[in-house]
């Protein structure tokens, strides 16, 4: 086996020193009755040519496309050479979290980094060293926003939440017989402002918001905090694109109390869900109540600068069952794409960015508009995505995209029985004027619904 | 190895005007601008302003101040740092991997869905158990999908349980978990040898009586909704009578979840669905050597019995049958099934973390049935090497045979007021990673070392020959211990003042 450093002189000599004749005298703490009687039913090793050819065939077996016009919380966007040349150095992708701060100071000072540029983005004030993603992000934050506002159960979720990140909330929420997670219904693709306010009361936590929401419509967390506020509850606008920070106004700055979500599009491919990257920032006043790892600045004992792991006595390794959270492992390496990302990009780059996706998918949208079959649906200001009705029949129109290597947008009814019929498209930047040309071209062919 | 060149905050490098990425020529018309003013970004206030030079320098500058696996021996106990094969990583950058859409149809996602399944079946017959979900993004995560999975089952049987027992021994998530699953945690004493004490346990300096499980059993009967037990323990020994353990839970219907931190230790040679475990979860991280990252990502599928099946989390992979001709081979298409009415929702936004799975398959049919045993075999000789080695050196607070790992207590160095504190900064001057320190808490001052299969004769002896070094320092110079580390790039770090006065972000000054 290529990663055994082991030849049999040496074992030999292991063997003799620890006094046993071989290997499995070393079992001997195992019963024998709780053995493996036979070896694993399984294949036998591989050399690495081997398994590579067997490793590709599969990735083969994916179709692959020229362009995806579907977005629903995974992006497509361009990853800058810098970031897979800087993540394979060693010293990067295999060392463990952070313990020993004399000899993990990269580690620690890219996550105050890291750190520094996630509030950045969401105008708030502390965050962590990531989550696991969108989905578990947002129950974190509900979770984190019922240990802050105490005493109250409720956590209202609008509609307009990642239907995916709604099942992991629910999925949560479920062993807690204390808590109360009720949803908020759309109208015109955004928080229904009556429902909300029928729902408001003293026992409200929190009320979380998509910010763009799944139908790609933007939220307006300013009109939304007076009647969240006025009820003392707290405002967590949830983000699945994080590409939308450079368009739309920081969530803390326009008037919530957290922001979550994902960060995938910082420096990833969509990788079929994951690895992605979740994210959760808070306010100050609140940040002895934030789950997982947090990075501080200290001076070691000559007084230099350095950075710790801090504020533990919130974990699972010091509090056990009184912990914050039960999360200890997080992404780590997929926070540090995003912060190689965000430092390549700069202001300039984030804000250019926004403004092409934003322009990638207002001309997309002008130009699916002018098929007969397609009718605009919600009149909200959007970023990168947004919602078609398509009078035609979506298995055709998915079947000709594909033949041409295109994956089309999502059908919404799949998530929303009143969105029936209708079509979730994203453009990033990544889609060329001649990919949308075609995309269109395509769609003129297919035959009209009967 | 660490470059003694102090490399500033981005922050502080920032110049504006410059750029790290230029962006393509726009060639559709300019967005229309239709936000409301309110809701338009206002500005960055941290973003840094560099060109790609600077940033590839700043980030391979800070680079060596870390410490990774192919530094050096890594010994953490319990976190299982061996050798990071590299066609893992080449393998999950393949486009046809890393391009597919989550949200795309089954039918254009073949090859990932095999892979899932293909992962899913050697997953199985590692633990015997007939039932996994790839979802849980870490340990963690796969302990609380595991106990949700508890919950459903008795749920289902119409029972509401409060409590679930875990042992003083085990890792702190376990009953951070219980908590975020709402259960109640009691806790299981522990013998000397770290395994769970079945009668009451008085203390010896309070002389306060601990309940052992036997007592708990029979007091708290149906409430007990399971009990969550490493094996091997924390202390790296079997639960010898882990069959026994698993019958009385099961004798009032309570599960038996298993924390499979330490299952590197048994693969290919004892199987948890063998001995009475409903329910456990992998770290891919430690036992199929997906990388840390320097904090993750992980990946803890669950593996469970037919018992817990129905509750399994949503989609689950399946393989269908492609109906053939007579004498043709058969094919097979895979596909999400969502159809599962029992099933406890969601717990990953998508399937989990799709590349992380794609190297752990890698890693299995690298090793293969023969490598796989090998390595775990291999890495319990090494473990009790060192154990052979420093045993007179360093105290042995468990005599019990071990495994994959090692712990000693610093009660000797103690003496020359040396701690394992001073002992694990004292290794890092000597071009070690410490050991885990300070866990499991059972054991005073404990240094937890776990070698890994992936470490030879050569390094084993070295790290030995460095440990019975610092045990030498300790009688005859304790000051150099005490004044470790010196020779990495900073001094101990005053984590009070961190802790106290928090900065968790640069803001302009």
């Amino acid at each position: 086996m290529r990663y055994l450093p082991s030849s049999p002189l040496e074992d030999r000599a292991l063997l003799d020193t620890i006094g046993v004749p071989n290997a499995e005298a070393l079992l001997a703490g195992i019963p024998e009755p709780l053995r493996l009687k036979r070896e694993l039913d399984l294949p036998t090793q591989g050399s690495e040519q081997e398994v590579a050819w067997q490793m590709m065939d599969l990735a083969n077996k994916n179709t692959r496309f020229c362009a995806q016009f579907l977005g629903a919380g995974a992006y497509d966007h361009f990853v800058p050479s810098a970031i897979d040349a800087m993540i394979s150095r060693q010293e990067w992708f295999t060392a463990y979290t952070p313990y020993q701060p004399e000899i993990s100071q990269g580690t620690l000072q890219h996550i105050f980094e890291y750190q520094t540029l996630i509030c950045d983005l969401t105008g708030l004030e502390v965050t962590n060293a990531s989550l696991y993603d969108g989905g578990t992000a947002c129950v974190e934050a509900a979770l984190m926003a019922v240990r802050v506002a105490k005493k109250r159960n409720t956590v209202l979720v609008s509609r307009g939440l990642h239907p995916m990140y709604r099942d992991v909330l629910r999925t949560n929420f479920a062993p807690h017989d204390d808590l109360k997670l009720v949803e908020v219904d759309l109208k015109d693709g955004v928080t229904d402002l009556a429902d909300l306010q029928a729902k408001l009361n003293s026992d409200v936590a929190a009320v979380m918001v998509g910010y763009p929401n799944f139908l790609g419509a933007v939220e307006d967390l300013t009109a939304l905090a007076g009647p969240v506020h006025a009820v003392g509850a707290l405002l967590v606008s949830v983000t699945q694109e994080a590409f939308a920070f450079g368009w739309f106004e920081a969530p803390g700055k326009a008037g919530a109390d957290m922001a979550c979500g994902e960060a995938m599009s910082l420096g990833n491919k969509p990788n079929y869900g994951g690895p992605f990257l979740g994210f959760l920032a808070v306010k100050d006043a609140h940040k002895r109540e934030i789950p997982g790892r947090v990075v501080g600045q200290t001076k070691d004992l000559n007084g230099e600068t350095g950075y710790v792991l801090t504020l533990t006595a919130r974990e699972q390794h010091i509090r056990r069952d009184k912990a914050t959270s039960n999360i200890c492992s997080n992404q780590g390496l997929v926070a540090l794409r995003a912060n190689i990302f965000m430092q390549l990009a700069g202001p300039e780059g984030l804000r250019g960015l926004a403004e092409q996706n934003a322009a990638k998918a207002q001309y997309l949208r002008q130009r699916l508009l002018e098929l007969p079959d397609m009718e605009p649906v919600l009149d909200q200001p959007f970023f990168n995505e947004f919602v078609l009705r398509y009078r035609g029949d979506y298995a055709a129109l998915q079947e000709a995209c594909l033949k041409e290597s295109l994956l089309p947008g999502l059908d919404l009814g799949r998530f929303y029985p009143e969105y029936a019929g209708c079509i979730l498209w994203c453009a990033t930047e990544l889609h060329t004027r001649q990919m949308i040309e075609s995309l269109v071209e395509i769609l003129a062919r297919v035959p009209a619904a009967v | 190895m660490f470059l003694r060149q102090r490399e500033p905050l981005i922050f502080d490098r920032s110049v504006p005007g410059k750029r790290g990425m230029d962006l393509p020529k726009l060639d559709v018309p300019a967005a229309k601008d239709t936000r409301p003013a309110h809701l338009r970004r206002s500005g960055f206030d941290a973003m840094p302003e560099l060109s790609e030079v600077e940033i590839i320098r700043h980030f391979t500058r800070l680079s060596k101040w870390n410490y990774g696996v192919d530094d050096g021996m890594y010994p953490l106990g319990s976190c299982t740092m061996k050798h990071n094969p590299r066609l893992n990583e080449k393998v999950a950058g393949m486009p046809g991997f890393t391009d597919s859409h989550p949200m795309a149809p089954d039918a254009l996602v073949q090859g990932n869905l095999e892979m899932l399944y293909t992962l899913q079946e050697w997953l199985k017959e590692i633990t015997g158990l007939p039932g996994v979900t790839l979802q849980p993004s870490a340990g963690a995560a796969g302990e609380l999908t595991g106990v949700m999975l508890i919950r459903a089952y008795h749920l289902s049987k119409g029972a509401k349980r409060r409590v679930i027992l875990i042992p003083d021994s085990g890792h702190g998530t376990n009953p951070a978990t219980a908590a975020m699953a709402g259960y109640e945690v009691v806790e299981l004493p522990s013998l000397p040898d770290g395994t769970i004490a079945f009668d009451d346990v008085t203390d010896p300096v309070n002389g306060k009586v601990r309940k052992g499980l036997r007592t708990l059993v029979s007091e708290l009967g149906s409430e007990i909704a399971g009990a969550m037990i490493t094996n091997p323990n924390t202390v790296g020994v079997f639960e010898y009578r882990f069959k026994e353990i698993s019958d009385l839970l099961h004798s009032v219907d309570a599960l038996v979840y298993m924390d499979g931190a330490n299952m590197n230790a048994l693969v290919g040679v004892a199987r948890p669905g063998d001995f009475g475990v409903d329910v456990m979860h992998l770290n891919l991280h430690k036992t199929m050597s997906t990388p840390h990252g320097g904090g993750g990502p992980g990946a803890g599928p669950v593996c469970c019995g037919a018992n817990l099946m129905p509750f399994l989390p949503v989609p689950v992979v399946v393989r269908d049958t492609v109906k053939v001709g007579e004498g043709e081979v058969p094919r097979h298409s895979y596909r999400m099934d969502w159809d599962r009415p029992q099933s406890i929702g969601k717990v990953h936004t998508f399937y989990g973390n799709f590349g992380i799975l794609v190297r752990a398959l890698t890693y299995c049919l690298s090793h293969g049935s023969d490598g796989l045993k090998e390595a775990t075999l291999r890495a319990i000789v090494n473990a009790n090497y060192i154990r052979t080695r420093l045993k007179g050196a360093y105290a042995l607070h468990i005599d019990s045979p071990s495994l994959h790992e090692v712990v000693f207590s610093d009660t000797n160095q103690a003496k020359h007021d040396v701690h394992t504190l001073d002992i694990a900064k004292r290794l890092i001057d000597y071009g070690y990673h410490p050991p885990t320190i300070y866990f499991p808490l059972i054991v005073p001052g404990a240094l937890m070392i776990e070698p890994t299969e992936s470490e030879g004769k050569d390094e084993l002896d070295a790290f030995c020959d460095t440990m019975l070094q610092i045990a030498k320092e300790a009688e005859e110079n304790p000051d150099v211990l005490h004044q470790a580390p010196t020779l990495a790039p900073l001094r101990r770090m005053d984590e009070t003042t961190a802790a106290r006065k928090p900065v968790l972000r640069w803001t302009r000054a």
